[in-house]
């Protein structure tokens, strides 16, 4: 019993992180379309610049700057390359983000090497809180509330400021919103970036647990992409349960039947395409 | 002339066209050099360049140019210059490794293949090269097949088995550690195999195990699984993962502060992974199965100072295997005076490593029986940092491979030399 509610509280952690992931992949699917599978690669991104900068500017200073380098990479390759596929057979950048993604990931072993560098978190964080509760550390409490932290940022950005309201409305009729007089290039522009710099967040803060090599990005995306199926496309606050869904889901399958905590998040995939195709919180008719 | 607007172009086109004749000619100019001289032997590797074995493939390589340069510097192949050849297997598509072995073999007529890090992939191609009549030395994939049911003639194999590895580590874990073990195990031949191995040797020693998990290749996060390790309350935590999920295993552990009340331990750890790891994730106690720093040991510190004015870094144990691979070829080939596989391969059975390429204690040999590199292994333990900033490992014992390895009788090999 104990040990199940060890593993309900640890799904909680592991879901946050998913969560956090899937939100900026969802961003950029809602308002420009795009299944940017290049979002693991901008996560690896993300951590090694924290990498390389933390002997200059400490690791809160890394975790200030690397993400905001990162989602200013993303507004410029969306600006070079990603735009030109809009409007266009979704094929089109599905193939450029695939391929973004292994040139992203060779560019970080050709600069970082393949094999994992040993990035490190502060003391402080890299303890348990308590002995009885061992796997609750630091580092994780902190997690959880930077995600809770970005969650709220994005939800006041989203319904509070002008932006954040153009992008909901584009995400529901970008047409009509374009007619309205509104900058539709600019707006995906920055919503890309802000996706781009949420993976950013996401890699400085999954390497601090995770080996940090060329491959950190590829391990993660298709967590966060299940997360996005089951928590509904087009809905933001469903991304978020679903990303805390798989991982429950996988925490309690490891109690019972550990070999398969991988396998559980994608039977609950199927079974909510099955049961309920547009997802937990989705609207219908999204993306057909 | 020279005024005349339309010679100027015609001038412009002509050092254009002498400029490409001039690049092409840099480009070909080691081929026609080559073809004056004699024909070089080539050796190929098919080995991951991409991929989770990246990092442990990049190290074998090294290790095979510096042992090619050493061959040419001391004369070749029966007297002809030696030339490595590189593909691409991947980490994972077993198919691509396949491929690449049959394109070296088929098309570029090397007289010896040397690969795979991949133990699935190291069965597969020596199915090839075994099919082609060619001699193959795998250098660094562990499963136990590869010089047991599955062995081969021509098939010989540098790195140790999984069993050899377990039964050098279950003495040292016993005394130092505990009895009561938990085993995390990734979900494929090598964890299956050292997993059992392990379990085998420490029942002899009165060891038990009181839970174990089976890990998806390529978990990141280990907490569930450790979760269950805690409340299991063994002695020791064997964490038998390879690469990154060794990496994401080790540092999760620690920072869950386990190593305090547990001992964390496995069977065979690298280099390459206690480099990945914060210092403070640096614990355990780990089968070596080559160590940089053997100060003692005549030839070694040549060889730690070649690779590191090469590269920057102190070899490792892959840096080792891919050296002693194709060294092996060139000592038997010059020894014999020929490149036939068959006779190759008969010689290389029980033929023993010199001392400048062994880089160990005791004298390395290939087993006639199952074609096993029998070498010794490095027990001890993982260090923050030792005197020098890649001292990650402090060697407590040496052990001889003949006690490590399963008796010839019992590996499962039948060697088919009806070729």
């Amino acid at each position: 019993m104990t040990q199940l509610i060890f593993n309900l509280f640890n799904g909680v952690i592991i879901g946050a992180f998913y969560a956090l992931m899937a939100l900026g992949l969802s961003l950029i699917l809602n308002l420009s379309g795009v299944i940017n599978f290049a979002h693991g690669g901008f996560l690896a991104l993300g951590a090694y610049l924290a990498y390389s900068l933390m002997p200059h500017i400490g690791f809160w200073g890394a975790l200030v700057a690397a993400p905001l380098l990162t989602g200013l990479l993303g507004i410029a390759i969306e600006w070079l390359l990603i735009r030109r596929t809009y409007g266009r057979d979704p094929l089109y950048s599905l193939l450029l983000t695939f391929g973004l993604a292994f040139i992203f990931e060779d560019v970080s072993r050709y600069i970082w090497g393949a094999q994992s560098v040993p990035y490190q978190i502060p003391a402080l964080l890299s303890r348990p809180l308590s002995l009885s509760y061992f796997f609750i550390t630091g580092y994780r409490v902190f997690m959880v509330a930077l995600v809770a932290l970005a969650v709220a940022a994005l939800y006041l950005l989203l319904t509070r400021t002008r932006i954040g309201i153009r992008i909901r409305a584009g995400t529901h009729d970008l047409a009509t919103v374009a007619t309205l007089g509104v900058n539709v290039r600019l707006l995906r522009s920055v919503n890309f970036g802000l996706g781009v710099y949420l993976a950013g967040l996401a890699g400085v803060l999954a390497a601090g647990q995770l080996g940090l090599q060329p491959t950190i990005g590829t391990s993660l995306i298709m967590p966060s992409f299940v997360a996005i199926i089951v928590g509904g496309l087009g809905s933001l606050p469903g991304t978020l349960l679903g990303g805390i869904l798989i991982g429950v889901a996988s925490g309690i399958t490891s109690v019972y039947f550990a070999s398969a905590t991988e396998a559980v998040i994608y039977v609950m995939m199927a079974l909510v395409l099955l049961v309920r195709p547009r997802g937990l919180l989705g609207e219908e008719g999204r993306l057909q | 002339m020279q005024d005349h607007p339309l010679s100027a172009a015609v001038g412009r086109r002509t050092l254009l066209k002498g400029l490409v004749l001039g690049a092409a000619a840099q480009v070909s100019a080691p081929f026609i050099l080559k073809a004056r001289g004699e024909e070089p032997v080539r050796i190929g590797l098919d080995n991951p360049l991409t991929g989770t074995y990246a990092a442990l493939g990049k190290n074998e390589r090294i290790g095979c140019e510096y042992a090619v340069e050493e061959i040419n510097a001391k004369g070749g192949i029966i007297g002809r210059p030696v030339e490595l050849l590189v593909e691409d297997s991947t980490s994972g598509d077993t198919g691509t490794a396949v491929q690449k072995a049959r394109k070296l073999i088929d098309r570029d007529k090397v007289s010896v293949l040397i690969g795979n890090v991949n133990s699935a992939m190291a069965l597969a191609t020596g199915q090839v090269s075994n099919e082609l009549k060619t001699l193959h030395i795998v250098p660094g994939g562990h499963t136990d097949a590869v010089t047991g049911k599955d062995c081969h003639w021509n098939v010989f194999r540098v790195c140790n088995t999984t069993e050899m590895e377990a039964n050098a580590a279950s003495g040292a874990l016993i005394t130092n550690a505990g009895k009561k073990w938990y085993y995390i195990t990734p979900d494929y031949a090598y964890g299956h195999t050292l997993q059992a191995g392990l379990e085998k040797a420490a029942a002899k020693l009165g060891g038990t195990k009181v839970g174990g998990d089976l890990t998806p290749l390529g978990t990141t996060d280990f907490s569930a699984y450790l979760i269950n390790a805690q409340s299991a309350n063994p002695d020791v935590i064997i964490f038998l993962l390879a690469g990154d999920d060794a990496v994401n295993g080790l540092k999760q552990a620690v920072q869950f502060g386990l190593d305090k009340s547990f001992h964390l331990a496995g069977a065979q750890q690298e280099l390459e992974v206690l480099e990945g790891l914060p210092p403070e994730a640096r614990v355990g106690t780990w089968v070596f199965e080559w160590y940089w720093k053997q100060p003692d040991v005549p030839h070694v510190n040549d060889f730690v100072a070649g690779i590191r004015k090469k590269t920057g870094k102190v070899p490792t144990a892959r840096t080792w295997f891919g050296y002693t691979a194709a060294w092996t070829y060139a000592l038997i080939a010059n020894q014999e005076k020929t490149l036939d596989a068959v006779k190759l391969a008969k010689a290389l059975g029980g033929f023993k490593l010199p001392p400048e390429v062994a880089l160990m204690p005791g004298s390395p040999f290939y087993r006639a029986s199952d074609h096993q590199l029998i070498p010794s292994l490095f027990v001890g333990h993982a260090q923050s940092q030792g005197d020098d900033p890649e001292d990650l490992f402090h060697v407590d014992q040496v052990v001889d491979g003949t006690t490590a390895a399963p008796p010839e009788g019992e590996t499962g090999c039948k060697m088919n030399w009806n070729i």
